[in-house]
């Protein structure tokens, strides 16, 4: 009787099985049969795990809804034990209820259960003005206030006059609402900031003239996030309708039918965005990403290919992740710590950090740095307790599918970003797991920031400069020149290649005739990297001169058209002009040969106080005696002394 | 969601009909004919409606016009709409 029972059981688990949804973020669909069946089966915590699981796709709607109905009908078996659970109450300007039930389940998918009370349609003045209203009864943690932008009765347009007038009044109906919510309860405001309409009454005359119905409602949403203070959070609904897609965020189709203000198919994303911001109310935040090295922070594999063959700058695909290096930083500026696991050699792994010259982030920005052959569980569990936080406070980030589904079935407390296979969408992919929101910025994170600001652009600083020579001098720019080395050979090999406008004589060099140059004694190599007070520029010029008897023969000038106009051209031959005394050679010969796309150097040499030697159907040649002239000068370039590498 | 053609078949059409009321209403035991009305199916109020509407539109692709909205009463009504969305080049 026993052994039969058994049987079944196995063989339900077997059934079980076979349905486990595929795939990384699984078609909602299978995950809510897979739920159901769990269900059958009294697997409340399967149950419930498939259905948040329906929440990490973006819908479709009818997925969302069923499943956001689901839970409500597995509630009255067992509530999913959660790590919080809150009281919510909704009042809004349009009908909430689809939203509401959306949002529960996409709280489930933060490991909050909601309890929620829902105001009657448009009742949302009332049930705040009245102590005695259901609102109060219900004693929420949370009330959402969720009005739609047709509540404002801004006019088309406010005279001049009146404009601060009636913002100010419209900012403190507002405010006597977030009072009466403080003086009758305990709860949190969250308070839905106007999404403006895609239509527009005064089009892009509205940005500039005060009064109109579009620019005050901006100007409201302002206001309110000043009013706000720490007591209200605020959803930024007009943020999300725009990185939505306006146009499908308003059907007024469903609003002139139902009062829908959000289009259904809209509301997932405002659900998720809403539980977000409660999330991180309840400090369930994520504190810390967990990284892959190899195609995650650098394209290739460093131990097979080495410092100078990993991608990381100098290239669309390298600069994809320079961007996400310095996303990365942003969030470290911000307090969110990050740390490293890599099935690497230790040695291997921190090269990079330690010697590429293009990496924005040093080994000091990880809190923990694990490269070894674990398997990554183990990896995560023992950065968890060094830096003495949860599991559940982790987010992985691997390229590898295979090890973010391991991550997932052994450690399902951790987050798993499904990064997209293009490192260009690994920024998008972090950012929007919102996995990081901040319901309040504290001193701590405030010092943190500070910290980082030493090396974060200084951008508030933007000079105002007047001339041309104050804006160059305010630009603070620093240039480190460098003869050719290995590291830098495939970016060098890759600008001969490629740049056609700031170059002089136009030769594709190959890399092995660039490393001939760079071999060969009589010939001065110069690579020049840039930075500014803003940014990192990288390396953007290459300059190769031959030595013959006592002149420095220009073979090779070029430049990135990022830098174009920033004096760079003046740096290079000012270095140049210091070597060539070092040899004790005094004139200097340059060649410009005209293509298509280069006419932009056409005058370079004379500029630089160059003398015509020769021209020839375009082509001319240069001469520069430096006894005879003095040395080229830069002045608005300083030079970069610090080792490559610690920028 | 479904990629087939809609208005070509009407007992197919009646299924998906079928098949996103019950996912919305989280009820397989729901069994719908052209002449079922709201008020026969347990659940169907006017909110659900919305959604089902809603959802019509998703599963078939479509987009129903304003007229189309109003004075659905059966879900032959609906069914009709669907073919007539299709043939006024809804989405």
């Amino acid at each position: 009787m026993e052994k039969v029972e058994t049987n079944s059981l196995s063989r339900a688990a077997d059934e079980l099985e076979q349905l486990r949804p595929t795939g990384e973020v699984p078609e909602p669909d299978a995950c809510l049969r897979m739920a159901r069946a769990c269900f059958a089966a009294q697997d409340m915590a399967g149950a419930y795990e498939w259905l948040a699981r329906v929440a990490d796709s973006r819908g479709p709607y009818v997925a969302w809804a069923s499943a956001a109905g689901a839970l409500a009908k597995f509630e009255e078996r067992e509530p999913p034990l959660t790590a919080r659970t809150a009281r919510v109450a909704v009042v809004g300007s349009y009908t909430t209820s689809q939203f509401v039930a959306l949002l529960r389940l996409v709280a489930l998918r933060r490991r909050v259960r909601l309890e929620v009370y829902e105001a009657g349609f448009d009742l949302f003045r009332q049930e705040i003005l009245d102590p005695r209203s259901g609102l109060y009864a219900f004693e929420p943690d949370y009330v959402i206030v969720a009005p739609h932008e047709g509540v404002v009765p801004f006019p088309a347009l406010t005279e001049a006059s009146a404009v601060e007038e009636t913002l100010e009044a419209e900012v403190g109906r507002w405010r006597t609402l977030w009072d009466a919510l403080a003086a009758n309860s305990s709860a949190r405001v969250v308070q839905h900031n106007f999404a403006l309409r895609p239509e527009s009454t005064w089009g892009h005359l509205a940005a500039r003239v005060p009064g109109t119905r579009d620019g005050m409602l901006r100007r409201l949403n302002d206001k309110l996030a000043d009013a706000a203070g720490d007591g209200v959070l605020i959803v930024d609904c007009d943020r999300v309708s725009a990185a939505f897609g306006k146009d499908r965020w308003f059907d007024d189709r469903y609003w002139h039918l139902a009062k829908q203000a959000v289009a259904l198919d809209a509301l997932p994303e405002l659900a998720r965005h809403t539980a977000a911001v409660i999330a991180a109310a309840e400090g369930l935040s994520s504190k810390c990403l967990v990284l892959d090295l190899d195609n995650t922070l650098w394209g290739g594999v460093i131990a097979e290919e080495g410092l100078s063959g990993i991608q990381l700058g100098g290239g669309p695909q390298g600069e994809a992740f320079i961007a996400f290096h310095e996303y990365l930083i942003s969030l470290l500026s911000r307090g969110i710590l990050l740390a490293v696991a890599s099935k690497n050699n230790p040695a291997d792994a921190r090269e990079p950090f330690e010697q590429h010259p293009d990496t924005r982030l040093r080994l000091d920005d990880f809190a923990a740095f694990h490269a070894n052959w674990d398997d990554k569980p183990a990896s995560l569990r023992t950065i968890a307790s060094e830096l003495n936080i949860g599991l559940d406070s982790l987010v992985f980030v691997d390229d590898n599918p295979a090890e973010r589904e391991v991550v997932r079935r052994l450690l399902p407390e951790v987050e798993v970003i499904a990064l997209p296979s293009d490192p260009s969408g690994y920024i998008r992919a972090v950012s929007d797991s919102l996995l990081f929101e901040l319901a309040s910025l504290t001193n701590e994170d405030l010092g943190r920031a500070a910290q980082y600001q030493a090396r974060a652009a200084a951008e508030a600083q933007q000079a105002q400069a007047g001339s041309l020579d104050e804006f160059y001098a305010s630009l603070g720019m620093e240039a480190l020149v460098s003869p050719f080395d290995e590291v830098n050979l495939p970016r060098i090999t890759q600008l001969v290649g490629k740049t056609n406008q700031f170059n002089l004589t136009t030769r594709r060099h190959g890399m092995n005739e660039i490393r001939g140059f760079m071999e060969d004694g009589r010939a001065v190599t110069m690579s020049l990297r840039l930075r500014d007070q803003f940014t990192d520029h990288g390396l953007v010029a290459v300059l190769i001169a031959e030595q013959k008897d006592d002149v420095l023969d220009i073979d090779t000038w070029l430049m990135s058209c990022r830098v174009i106009g920033r004096t760079v051209e003046n740096e290079m031959l000012a270095r140049l002009s210091e070597a060539a005394l070092e040899r004790g050679v005094t004139r200097l010969h340059g060649t410009f040969i005209p293509t298509a796309k280069n006419v932009v150097v056409k005058d370079v040499f004379e500029r630089l106080g160059f003398t015509l030697r020769s021209s020839d159907s375009g082509t001319t040649t240069w001469e520069y005696d430096i006894d005879q002239k003095g040395p080229i000068t830069s002045e608005f370039i300083q030079p970069w002394n610090e080792p490559v590498g610690q920028p | 969601m479904n990629s087939s053609n809609p208005g070509t078949n009407q007992s197919a059409n009646l299924e998906r009909i079928e098949q996103v009321v019950r996912s919305l209403l989280n009820n397989d035991d729901i069994s719908l004919t052209p002449e079922t009305r709201a008020a026969d199916v347990p659940g169907w109020d006017s909110l659900a409606h919305v959604s089902i509407i809603f959802g019509i539109e998703e599963e078939f692709g479509l987009r129903f016009s304003d007229q189309d909205l109003v004075g659905v009463e059966t879900v032959g009504d609906l069914a009709e709409r669907i073919g007539r969305a299709h043939a006024g080049g809804g989405v």
